[in-house]
């Protein structure tokens, strides 16, 4: 086993994606019962690899990664989010999500991010409890949100103020349903 | 993370004609100067579009992929062969199997993870099949009764209580893949076929099974009751809407005996588990990457399915309308049940409340919407009274009322209604929703206002003044909404305690802000009343001169004091309480023990916190939106010491629990003086009443923790020490978090490390 200090943070390389993309899906698909498609990869990559950090042992193995996007939410807020997040069983438990997270949430920031959100499965303590740790606030349920029918907590960072009063266009797509047809 | 279900349907697409050409050279041309990894994408394609996608050829996600060296017919049909005979107890272990994939499917799960994994049902559903007779598990029936008459029977049943299920769900609102997964991938549940062919079929079945003398008894009786039970069941759910007319329980009822036998047998069945395959998924859809079956056990299935048919059988308690308050109260107690009344019930119950603009198939959504008002804000009114049927003169004050008033309904009927039928949402959809709809009753408050300033002209209502201030004016319409409203605040509110949106360390905050509500609302239910006295006083001071209508006149006013006396009575219930754990909070929080989910490298400040969770009420005009610095200071209690903090716990716990002895003691339903002999609706009034119990059981648990707060005050300010004391906040669903609204925490003395 490695000690902590071995690791490597390192941000995403595009022109890797042959070396690191692969590995990345690897990492990530051990907890996903039904993987994601290289789109979902590429589609954060390619627009938001600077978003992307990994963590690599010093074999250079790839035994963390986070992978966000950042992008003006309907008009409205800019808002950054973490889609993926990642660590190798084995090397659980020692602040390296932690560290990953802050690395993303570093980098939204600098890139004037008004606020930062994301979904955790309700039965994932361990996330849950990383993001509150970092000051996240959970604003919603959301009722089956996974294929395996569990649910999730929509979570919340605000990094600066007045960003709840922001107006959004279009409709929320979690919005209120339509009017029923009577 | 993401999440990974995104709707696989294909979506329809626009077909031009083109004359088709070979592009290979093109496409390899402009790909060779990609990088790889670059993203082609246009405008359009999103991210859930991305989630979507499959990958032809990898056997995680592409369904239809075969692996070389893999046999092309192996790798699609099953060599089950459902033309063999089985035992009486593989019967049995089939149809137990195939009720728990049911229920798997009504708790949201599809069919190809569920039912469509048998390959019984395989067999009959396709080909779809055209006659009753043509829907068999093989061309040539199989040698043996047991499986091509009862087996086949309750498979065929089966598939018809789902066709009546999906029916009635897909009809009404709901979420796909969140409540109900409505894809049948083009296969027909025998929609085309009348019951009564079912039931003939299941009668044949029962018939044989009793005459034969080589089945052992109780195994005969396992396979009849099962039968008999899919008998019931589709008279049941065929009775659907009609239960309006009928008020028949007797289906259901019937079911919940048969349940009885068939838990007690389940032991005896032997699982067949070769007649159920996952391969089967690779000719439904090829949308869908493969997913593994869903398994639920025999005690889950048969527990959920009794409780579709209690539910069902309850929910005809509530099929008379006695006045709103009684109506909502009904609606949102029936389904508040944990766990949560079925999709199926929650549909049925949405088609109940309204449809074609009429409440329980009986009352005009007019009269509803008027009975509220009456209760709450217009007893005995004018406004609630014209009509422009009866006064036809334009000139008339009255016929310009009643225009007013069409106008109102108009705009003001479809919500009203919403707000009760939100309760058929799941329970994470009806806080979200009641987030978004505030926003709408804070804009319909403010339209009510103009059509109050109206109203008050024609009706020539005379203002009050209050200690020589301005005058004021009851503000009938925008009154009611406003409540309707503050009903909304607190739910959400109270809906975020149940979701568990709240980290202990905002508890002391979210208590405050629930006891801010309540306070608010109960002014404003204090003004309403006011106007209330004074238009009774001047109705009275009239009666004089006429005497027609009073005795009705004094029973709409005596009945409004009434509804308004029982609101009152609750939500001072709520606040004392609210109060009181406000307080308890703030003590626990000054001596840091209470637990934090944030800690000191947070990103966020307070403030920042504050906003998040005040997001929902920003928009909002009325009731104002607290101020940060002031709820800081109000939400800490800053300036009081830790003993007034205390004291003021205790009050209000006190005082808490004689409200909730005063609410229970009201009752669940208001009586309803013009029809003494109604049934009350027992069933649902349990259910209210073990709610409040169990408020009263947390608002014990609270003087309980603050009696502990007292005792290691006083002891670490004599020795000078921190509080030695441990606080747990009990989870929802724990044994000590008595109530899901109420969370009262766990104090006790923290053991000595020694």
């Amino acid at each position: 086993m490695n000690a902590p200090s071995e690791l490597r943070y390192v941000r995403y390389d595009n022109s890797r994606e042959n070396e690191l993309v692969p590995a990345m899906r690897q990492l990530i698909s051990k907890d996903l019962s039904e993987p994601y498609s290289i789109y979902v990869y590429r589609y954060f990559l390619y627009q938001w690899g600077d978003l992307c950090f990994l963590a690599m042992d010093d074999k250079n193995e790839m035994v963390g990664v986070v992978v966000s996007k950042l992008e003006p939410h309907r008009d409205g807020p800019m808002r950054g989010y973490i889609a993926m997040l990642a660590v190798r069983e084995e090397y659980r438990g020692r602040g390296i999500a932690t560290k990953l997270v802050r690395m993303a949430i570093d980098a939204m920031i600098e890139r004037d991010a008004d606020e930062i959100v994301l979904e955790t499965e309700i039965t994932n303590t361990a996330a849950m409890k990383l993001y509150e740790r970092l000051g996240f606030l959970r604003s919603k349920q959301l009722h089956r949100y996974y294929l395996n029918g569990n649910s999730a907590y929509r979570l919340v960072l605000y990094l600066k103020e007045g960003v709840g009063a922001i107006r959004t266009a279009f409709v929320d797509p979690y919005g209120p349903p339509p009017p029923v047809p009577v | 993370m993401l999440p990974n279900n995104e709707v696989r349907v294909p979506r329809p697409r626009v077909v031009q004609s083109a004359v088709p050409r070979d592009i290979t050279a093109e496409f390899t041309d402009a790909a060779s100067k990609l990088h790889g990894g670059q993203l082609v994408k246009d405008e359009m394609f999103t991210l859930f579009e991305a989630v979507g996608a499959l990958e032809i050829m990898d056997s995680k996600m592409d369904s239809g992929y075969i692996a070389p060296g893999e046999n092309l017919a192996q790798a699609l049909e099953d060599d089950y062969d459902v033309r063999q005979p089985l035992t009486p107890e593989e019967v049995v272990g089939l149809m137990d199997q195939l009720l728990c994939h049911e229920v798997a499917w009504h708790k949201g799960h599809p069919l190809s993870q569920t039912l469509f994994t048998s390959i019984y049902l395989d067999r009959l559903l396709w080909p779809v099949p055209r006659t009753m007779e043509g829907a068999r598990f093989d061309r040539v029936p199989s040698d043996s009764p047991l499986v091509g008459l009862v087996l086949r029977a309750y498979c065929l049943a089966l598939v018809k209580s789902c066709d009546l299920v999906h029916a009635r769900v897909a009809t009404e609102y709901y979420y796909e893949e969140e409540d109900f997964v409505s894809q049948l991938y083009n296969r027909n549940l025998l929609s085309a076929f009348d019951i009564s062919q079912f039931h003939r079929l299941l009668d044949q079945a029962v018939a044989w099974v009793g005459d034969q003398t080589d089945i052992d008894e109780t195994l005969k009786q396992a396979i009849q009751s099962r039968l008999l039970f899919r008998h019931e069941f589709l008279s049941a759910l065929h009775q659907d809407l009609e239960v309006l007319e009928t008020r028949s329980t007797e289906n259901f009822a019937s079911c919940i005996a048969q349940l009885e036998p068939l838990l007690e047998s389940v032991s005896l069945g032997k699982p067949v588990p070769e007649a159920f395959s996952l391969k089967i998924q690779r000719k439904l859809a090829s949308t869908v990457p493969p997913r593994p079956m869903v398994n639920i056990s025999h005690d889950d299935a048969l527990a959920h399915m009794k409780r579709l048919c209690q539910d069902a059988i309850d929910m005809q308690q509530m099929l008379d309308y006695c006045g709103p308050s009684n109506f909502k109260t009904a609606v949102w107690t029936l389904l508040s049940r944990k766990p949560q009344p079925s999709i199926y019930i929650r549909c049925l119950l949405q088609a109940l409340i309204v449809s074609n603009m009429t409440i329980l198939g009986a009352v005009p959504v007019k009269d509803f919407l008027y009975d509220d008002l009456a209760e709450l804000v217009l007893p005995a009114s004018i406004l609630l009274e014209a009509n422009t049927d009866d006064v036809e003169m334009p000139s008339d004050p009255r016929f310009q009322i009643a225009q007013k008033m069409d106008g109102f309904l108009k705009r003001f009927a479809q919500p009203f209604v919403d707000t009760v039928r939100c309760a058929c949402m799941n329970r994470c959809r009806i806080r979200r929703t009641i987030c978004h709809t505030i926003v709408d009753w804070d804009n319909l408050q403010m339209e009510a206002e103009e059509l109050d300033l109206e109203l008050r002209t024609l009706s020539a209502e005379p203002p009050l003044q209050f200690q020589g201030g301005e005058p004021t004016w009851s503000f009938p319409l925008s009154s009611w909404a406003y409540n309707q409203k503050l009903v909304h605040f607190r739910l959400i509110l109270q809906m975020g305690f149940e979701l568990s949106i709240y980290s202990p360390e905002e508890l002391p905050g979210m208590y405050w802000y629930l006891s801010h509500i309540c306070s608010t609302h109960l002014g404003h239910i204090d003004r309403i009343r006011t106007f209330t006295v004074a238009a009774r006083k001047r109705d009275l001071m009239s009666a004089g001169t006429r005497t027609g209508g009073s005795l009705q006149k004094a029973s709409a006013f005596h009945k409004s004091f009434h509804a308004l006396e029982r609101l009152t009575t609750h939500i001072v219930a709520v606040d004392a309480f609210a109060i009181a754990l406000h307080a308890l909070y703030v003590v626990l929080a000054r001596h840091n023990v209470l637990p934090s989910a944030s800690s000191s490298q947070a990103y966020s400040s307070d403030r920042l916190r504050y906003e998040i969770r005040m997001k929902p009420f920003i928009p909002i005009t009325l009731p104002e939106l607290v101020p940060y610095d002031e709820y800081k200071r109000e939400a800490a209690l800053e300036g009081d010491s830790d003993v007034i903090i205390l004291e003021r716990a205790s009050k209000a716990i006190t005082e808490a629990r004689k409200a909730w002895e005063a609410t229970l003691a009201n009752g669940a339903f208001i009586d309803d003086p013009s029809a003494p002999n109604k049934p009350a609706p027992v069933a649902i009034e349990e259910d209210w009443k073990r709610d409040v119990k169990d408020t009263m059981r947390a608002c014990i648990g609270t003087s309980l923790a603050i009696e502990a707060v007292r005792k290691a005050l006083a002891a670490s300010s004599s020795e000078n020490k921190s509080l030695n004391l441990e606080v747990v906040v009990p989870e929802v669903g724990s044994k000590t978090r008595w109530h899901d609204w109420w969370v009262v925490p766990q104090v006790s003395e923290k053991k000595s490390q020694a």
